[in-house]
């Protein structure tokens, strides 16, 4: 394989490693790289599976590019190609580090929050009675399903709310 | 009998929300007896703001907030990466289901949810915003 082609599949590597998703594109991409090249698509499909291992196991690990460098030479791969790889790895790494963060576990995590407030005008109780409400609709992913979750809220328990959380908000800034 | 006058005088006046003595006096017969026509009126004028309290904290409305705490956790490693400082936060809020369905018992259940840091300031941003929707509202 030569220099220009390695690092076209390299492209292809790690467009792909920092899109996840797009698994299709980095299908195509693939055999797109086998035609041009008349490399038959089997063997080049197992090559880049091993090649990808050598970048998911470095975020594992955290790495160091040297580190990544050395693994790939020791896999058998020419200097310099394994140089460009971990160059490669270096620039890409702020990317990738957010992505298997964004991965990691949370729990009950907070997707989206609605409100509405409005006046609570009278009851089968009180014919009239003003005070003001404040409704809370939060919205929260429990493992694959989505809860709503209504809350109402009365004005004093609102601002404290929002000073507790800033409050949190000044915790987490402090330790970023 | 009684009693039962008693309670939908009672419930009127707390309905009406009347809070000058003449009204309340207004409501009796006219052979009342005066004295205590005028001792029922003390009472009740007496209890009119704490039944007005809890009737309106009794009246329907969605589950409530009752309480609320957070912790923030500093997020250190992952089986998708090993060494990371992430801070995240747990916020857990105890909400009671609707008073007037629980009758004696109320039912308060904790949701624990986790915030990120994007999360807890886009969160911030709405919050901010219904701040000013209330000042804007209330000086109206």
């Amino acid at each position: 394989v030569s220099a220009q082609q390695f690092s076209a599949l390299t492209e292809v590597l790690f467009r792909f490693l920092t899109e996840p998703k797009e698994v299709e594109r980095f299908l195509t991409q693939l055999s797109d790289f086998a035609t041009v090249n008349k490399i038959s698509l089997g063997p080049l499909k197992n090559i880049v599976k091993s090649i990808l291992l050598v970048p998911n196991g470095a975020l594992k690990r955290n790495l160091s590019s040297e580190q990544v460098r050395a693994d790939f030479i020791a896999l058998g791969l020419s200097e310099e190609k394994a140089s460009y790889f971990a160059e490669q790895w270096k620039a890409n790494s702020p990317t990738l580090t957010r992505l298997a963060v964004g991965q990691t576990l949370m729990i009950n995590q907070l997707i989206d929050m609605e409100w509405k407030f409005g006046v609570t005008a009278g009851s089968s109780e009180l014919e009239k009675v003003g005070s003001i409400f404040l409704q809370l609709k939060l919205v929260v992913k429990k493992g694959s399903q989505v809860e709503n979750v209504y809350v109402e809220l009365t004005l004093p328990q609102f601002y404290s709310f929002l000073h507790e959380m800033e409050r949190v908000k000044t915790s987490l800034e402090s330790f970023s | 009998q009684l009693v039962s006058a008693l309670h939908n005088l009672t419930r009127h006046v707390v309905y009406r929300g009347l809070t000058r003595a003449e009204d309340i006096l207004a409501l009796f017969p006219e052979n009342f007896h005066q004295n205590l026509k005028n001792l029922l009126t003390k009472i009740i004028l007496e209890n009119i703001s704490a039944w007005r309290n809890e009737a309106q904290t009794s009246q329907i409305s969605l589950p409530r907030l009752v309480d609320m705490d957070w912790r923030v956790d500093i997020k250190t490693s992952s089986d998708s990466i090993s060494r990371m400082a992430v801070p995240t936060c747990l916020l857990q809020l105890k909400i009671q289901e609707d008073v007037a369905l629980c009758g004696n018992g109320p039912v308060v259940s904790a949701l624990t949810v986790e915030l990120s840091k994007e999360t807890l300031d886009t969160m911030l941003e709405g919050l901010g915003r219904i701040r000013d929707q209330l000042s804007a509202v209330a000086n109206k």
